[in-house]
């Protein structure tokens, strides 16, 4: 129940903040409804249009109006799209989950897969090798490893497209959308993937070093089996948590690669809305981000509560030192 | 007990350990030396050639060649005169934004650390606030507060961001030496805060963030190149490594991989080089993770 409260006090103030820097920040919002007729503008048909959409009002008459629409349900019209916000999300959030989830589930697989092959091997040539490759390419920009993708599969070898979700006049069929898909996932499973690898192997060679593993051992059991067996499923607690706990710095990547890529998700939209100054639709983003961003961390709060209570007990636990891998 | 792990095949053989160890004790010579150039070639080439000339529309899209070693971009400005000064730019914006985070971070974190029950809380909860926000994201509503974007602007964007992670750190470390003799006894005889920050608590954390540190740099330079090339940060007259990759996205379309690749290959390069060192002050300066690369 407090956290309930908790939740909807955050969603205000955020409102709220991103109310205030929107519209402080410089930039004319007119130019987004009236596209390039707004900067030939007389002064009289200037002040009509403000009073049309409503910013003459002072700010926190603005933002009353606001809260009191949005708590109705109704989020107000886009001015650039002209049509109501709510559709226009949703006409992109679908693009967006299916980015953002499938690869996430690819990390997820893969990182458990290379970091236990890695710790399989450990020191051993392909360890070595692939964790080299993991350190360049993982401190890359995103942005930059997507242009280089880019460059070299859509401009060059011409087998992906440069751009969007579908090509435009297509059937809009699995296949079209799998292979405009392909190129920002690989640029957002390669950005990310590594960290969780790491992770992954650097645990599992600090479990493989616990007595039990020596008792099993001793006791008979194969490696594979220690390994797998045992070995596993206990660091899987700690990795399903920073999971959940780094969904949200996946989604700020996810929104990057969307831009470079111009796939018609929520962060090319977010980014249009700010820079076009599209309040209604920036605030509504914005709130959407915010309002999942928030539940994932209460999720992860819960998750890693109910598999190790001991990291409930003080400042998130071991979680706060896997901040940094290069 | 390492012994009996090798017996049953968990750990590697002691022979092989040893050459593991040597690895990884090696100073990296390699990543000092082009950083270094790379550095050299920034802040003092500016004596040995001269600076970027203005757009120059007949020699659009160059590619390298005699005329201009790594080509023109889509103005018709030469890259190779442009990459230095540029370098300067992104390089300045690491540093100082991480000098704002690291000093945010030291204060933050001994305040937390040494401060009152409600005290440390209250920051706490403010850190794990900016903590869950993607840092990226939060640059850019700074930035957007700050409004239009300079250099100097755009480093305290990108500092406001980078000090949580060195915070905790520091927090818990000093947590840790505050009931130490030393800080005790200087407290008895009346030393003010700032005095046992500097006199006792900072040569004892210094270790233990130094590679936090290092990295920042890298995390804020590939903060700058992202925003400027989102168009948020620098903008296109101001040279810098990121503003000049934001003509890229065209050049790309017109077949001009150069604007592409030599600016961000030059980014990639000093980043993997800051990455390297960092990796190195870490297993050099925290043990108990040692045998682990990242």
């Amino acid at each position: 129940m407090k956290k309930c409260l908790n939740f909807f006090v955050s969603l205000w103030a955020l409102s709220m903040a991103v109310f205030l820097v929107a519209r402080l920040a410089p930039g004319d919002p007119l130019t987004s409804y009236y596209g390039e007729r707004a900067e030939k503008m007389s002064p009289q048909e200037r002040s009509w249009a403000e009073a049309k959409l409503g910013l003459d009002d002072p700010l926190p008459v603005q933002y009353a109006r606001w809260l009191g629409n949005a708590l109705h349900g109704d989020l107000g019209i886009s001015y650039k799209y002209k049509t109501d916000v709510v559709s226009v999300i949703g006409g992109r959030i679908g693009n967006t989950l299916l980015l953002g989830l499938s690869s996430f589930a690819l990390i997820f697989v893969l990182s458990l897969g290379l970091g236990a092959f890695c710790a399989w091997k450990e020191e051993r040539l392909p360890d070595r090798l692939i964790c080299r490759v993991g350190t360049i390419l993982g401190c890359l920009p995103e942005f930059w490893l997507s242009l280089v993708l880019l460059l070299v599969f859509s401009v060059w070898l011409k087998w992906f497209p440069t751009s969007g979700a579908y090509s435009i006049g297509g059937d809009g069929g699995l296949s079209d959308r799998l292979r405009h898909l392909v190129l920002p996932l690989a640029a957002s499973v390669s950005g990310h993937l590594w960290y969780y690898a790491y992770l992954v192997r650097n645990r599992l060679l600090e479990e493989v070093r616990a007595e039990y593993v020596l008792l099993a051992r001793a006791k008979g059991l194969g490696k594979g089996r220690v390994f797998f067996g045992h070995c596993l499923p206990n660091i899987l607690p700690s990795y399903i948590n920073l999971m959940a706990i780094s969904a949200p710095h996946f989604l700020g990547g996810t929104y990057v690669i969307e831009t470079v890529f111009s796939y018609p998700g929520l962060g090319t939209l977010a980014y249009e809305s700010a820079r076009y100054r599209d309040y209604p639709l920036l605030m509504a983003v914005c709130l959407l981000t915010g309002a999942f961003l928030m539940s994932c961390n209460f999720l992860a709060q819960g998750i890693c509560r109910r598999i190790d209570p001991r990291l409930g007990t003080e400042d998130g636990g071991r979680t706060g030192e896997v901040t940094e891998f290069g | 007990m390492d012994e009996r792990f090798v017996q049953v095949g968990i750990l590697p053989a002691p022979e092989q350990q040893r050459t593991i160890r040597r690895a990884k004790e090696k100073k990296p010579v390699c990543s000092a030396a082009v950083l270094g150039l790379i550095l050299a070639g920034c802040f003092l080439g500016g004596w040995f050639w001269e600076g970027p000339p203005y757009m120059d529309l007949y020699r659009a899209n160059l590619p390298p060649g005699r005329d201009a070693w790594f080509g023109t971009d889509a103005m018709g400005r030469d890259l190779f005169s442009m990459i230095w000064p540029g370098g300067r730019v992104s390089l300045s914006i690491g540093l100082l934004a991480t000098a704002l985070s690291t000093a945010a971070a030291v204060l933050l974190g001994t305040l937390s650390g040494l401060g009152p029950k409600w005290l440390d809380r209250l920051l706490m909860r403010f850190t794990e606030l900016f903590l869950s926000v993607p840092g990226l994201l939060l640059a850019v509503f700074f930035q957007a507060i700050l409004g239009k974007a300079n250099a100097a602007t755009l480093s305290l964007a990108i500092g406001a961001t980078g000090w949580t992670g060195m915070a905790k750190v520091i927090r818990t470390e000093v947590r840790q030496m505050r009931q130490n003799g030393a800080v005790l006894a200087a407290r008895c005889m009346g030393a003010g805060f700032f005095w046992i920050l500097r006199k006792h608590l900072t040569p004892n954390f210094m270790p233990a963030i130094l590679f936090m540190v290092v990295m920042n740099i890298r995390n804020a330079m590939a903060m700058e190149s992202t925003l400027s090339f989102m168009g948020i940060g620098l903008p296109l007259e101001t040279i810098s490594w990121g503003s000049m990759l934001s003509l890229a996205e065209k050049g790309l379309l017109s077949g001009a991989w150069w604007t592409v690749l030599v600016p961000g290959a030059f980014l990639a390069v000093t980043i993997l080089c800051i990455t390297d060192i960092g990796n190195y002050l870490r297993r050099k300066n925290n043990p108990r993770s040692s045998g682990l690369p990242g």
